[in-house]
């Protein structure tokens, strides 16, 4: 008799870099298609933003001297109040992205019962992960360019700096953010109900930035906080850029903190991950919530 | 051969449904403690964003704060504010948690086999909104007391017979629109939507963070039609300038026309959508 069979298990799934591609794509694909089913939700997050940048907008109207915001130009070193609190409210619908897009979309897939099926699949978390946030972040960004178009149509929005530099310092920002996303991913896995940890981390985090005024507004105490945080230094920069605002630190060194902030973030956000995701296996609470 | 009911509904079986109902609600309520943490935790942040706004707007030197202060009536920009947003958060509140109340049954499945139930079904709408009632005054309270003790605002300083009087006036509107709303939304279904829609023009036209004079004079025709409005400037008027009786007469009067009006547009909503929903078989559908 013969005994001796080949032990070596061949999986039928065929692991590639052009099967982890089209797995991204699926799932960007259905979170597209899902966006798209509801219309009226989809026609209202651009309207959305406005709302909530007209009570900013009264605001600053009613602290305005005849010579424009004097008391704000004396923080940034421009009157334009409006063009500020736009880019700060673009750029801060990025961290709604990291902690909406990422963060609980995971909680809402697990919430679905879909979680643990999907992650039985012959794809890697970072593909579903990396899958789950493209669609996000192409909403966001057509989102965006709407809330732009309104605001260089009726509210006088303008930029006078180079928008490919600002591009470009929003790339690391972007991806530092992105890191910073999936470790918060993991965190939320861990709470039972994370809607006050997301939205409550996602008012604080966008506030401390200083997406709605200059963060040297802050009392003295508060101060180290956005300091702290890589985001602040993205949207100083970027209205520097744009609107030729006074920044916290000489430029170059706020690109740098960025695109340090974007080397620690992406690999440590994705160690935390891959960390929880092994507990979360091991205690067997992927399907529990 | 009579076809009696076996169920004999008196004024004690609503009754008794209305406590259920309410406890029914009280009970889930307790079981998710995160809920409490965001009422404890929400009022305290929750207007530092319009006031580190306003203090950057007034500058380093205060420098613009006597333009506010023409406009607003006091220079106290952070009691303003407060004031504003913590009458929004309530009609916040009340928007997520009683006009969500049917569409969160509807979801669940629950909603078209209570409605079944032979009782009076503004009942089973009424109970929970008791139970919200009594959470969100829990909200307000704290709010009162965490505003004193960490940003210096008494709101009760002035005449509190008063401020209670215009809290009282402003509970059956708030609970008012909160029903209508959650008539709406089991009928247009998407209700994310509906909430930030709804809550944000009660944000723009109430002046809830600055000045209504700021606004061009047809959103200050809007704001007339909205109760709010008239609570918000009048719980600033009394905690803030010490306003008594005879200065915010107008509002009260307001606010009580408003206290008769919005239940009856409420429940006028709320029977229209059971109508619909009886002749259409959508209740269940989401």
């Amino acid at each position: 008799m013969n005994t001796d069979k080949s032990t070596t298990i061949h999986s039928l799934s065929q692991v590639t870099w052009r099967s982890h591609l089209r797995s991204v794509g699926a799932v960007a694909w259905k979170n597209w298609l899902h966006f798209l089913r509801y219309p009226l939700s989809a026609l209202f997050s651009v309207v959305q933003p406005i709302m909530g940048l007209t009570p900013l907008y009264f605001l600053g109207q009613s602290f305005k001297t005849p010579t424009g915001n004097t008391g704000f130009a004396a923080y940034t070193g421009t009157t334009d109040y409006l063009s500020f609190i736009l880019l700060g409210a673009l750029l801060s619908s990025y961290v709604g992205w990291v902690f909406w897009g990422i963060a609980f979309a995971l909680k809402m897939d697990m919430e679905s019962g879909v979680l643990e099926s999907n992650w039985l699949t012959p794809v890697s978390r970072l593909a579903l992960l990396t899958g789950q946030t493209l669609a996000n972040l192409l909403t966001t960004t057509l989102v965006n360019v709407g809330i732009l178009a309104i605001g260089w149509l009726f509210f006088g929005f303008r930029v006078n700096g180079n928008v490919l530099a600002a591009l470009a310092v929003a790339v690391p920002m972007l991806l530092a953010l992105y890191g910073f996303g999936f470790g918060f991913a993991a965190l939320v896995l861990l709470v039972r109900d994370p809607n006050i940890l997301v939205d409550v981390s996602d008012y604080l985090f966008s506030l401390f930035s200083g997406n709605m005024f200059p963060v040297r507004a802050l009392p003295v105490y508060l101060l180290p906080i956005a300091l702290a945080l890589p985001l602040t230094y993205g949207l100083d920069a970027i209205r520097s850029i744009l609107l030729g605002t006074t920044t916290l630190l000489p430029l170059a060194v706020e690109i740098a903190i960025l695109l340090v902030a974007m080397v620690v973030l992406l690999p440590l956000g994705y160690a935390i991950f891959w960390w929880v995701e092994r507990r979360c296996k091991q205690a067997g609470t992927i399907g529990l919530h | 051969m009579g076809s009696d009911l076996i169920i004999q509904r008196s004024l004690r079986s609503e009754l008794r449904v209305l406590w259920v109902m309410a406890h029914k609600e009280w009970l889930i309520f307790r079981r998710y403690p995160a809920w409490v943490m965001g009422y404890i935790i929400w009022p305290l942040i929750f207007p530092l964003g319009a006031i580190f706004t306003a203090r950057a707007l007034s500058g380093p030197d205060a420098r613009a704060l006597p333009a506010f202060a023409a406009l607003a009536g006091t220079d106290n920009y952070v009691g303003f504010i407060v004031i504003g947003l913590t009458v929004y958060a309530w009609i916040n509140i009340t928007l997520w948690e009683v006009g969500f109340h049917l569409r969160n049954e509807q979801m669940r499945g629950t909603l078209e086999s209570n409605w079944l139930c032979p009782t009076w079904r503004f009942s089973l709408l009424l109970g929970p909104s008791l139970t919200k009632l009594a959470t969100s005054l829990c909200f307000l309270s704290l709010a009162i007391a965490e505003y004193h003790l960490f940003f210096g605002v008494p709101m009760l300083a002035g005449n509190p017979t008063l401020f209670l009087l215009v809290l009282l006036l402003v509970i059956p509107s708030i609970y008012g629109i909160g029903i209508a709303f959650g008539s709406l939304v089991i009928r247009f279904q998407e209700a994310h939507t509906m909430v930030f829609l709804v809550r944000g023009i009660f944000m723009v036209f109430t002046g809830a963070s600055y000045p209504l004079a700021v606004l061009p004079d047809w959103m200050q025709t809007v704001a007339t039609w909205l109760p709010l409005t008239y609570a918000i400037q009048s719980i600033r008027a009394i905690s803030l300038q010490g306003a008594g009786l005879s200065e915010i007469a107008a509002d009260l009067r307001m606010l009580a026309f408003f206290a008769l009006f919005m239940p009856v547009l409420g429940y006028l909503l709320f029977r229209f959508t059971e109508r619909q929903a009886r002749r259409t078989g959508t209740l269940g559908h989401y």
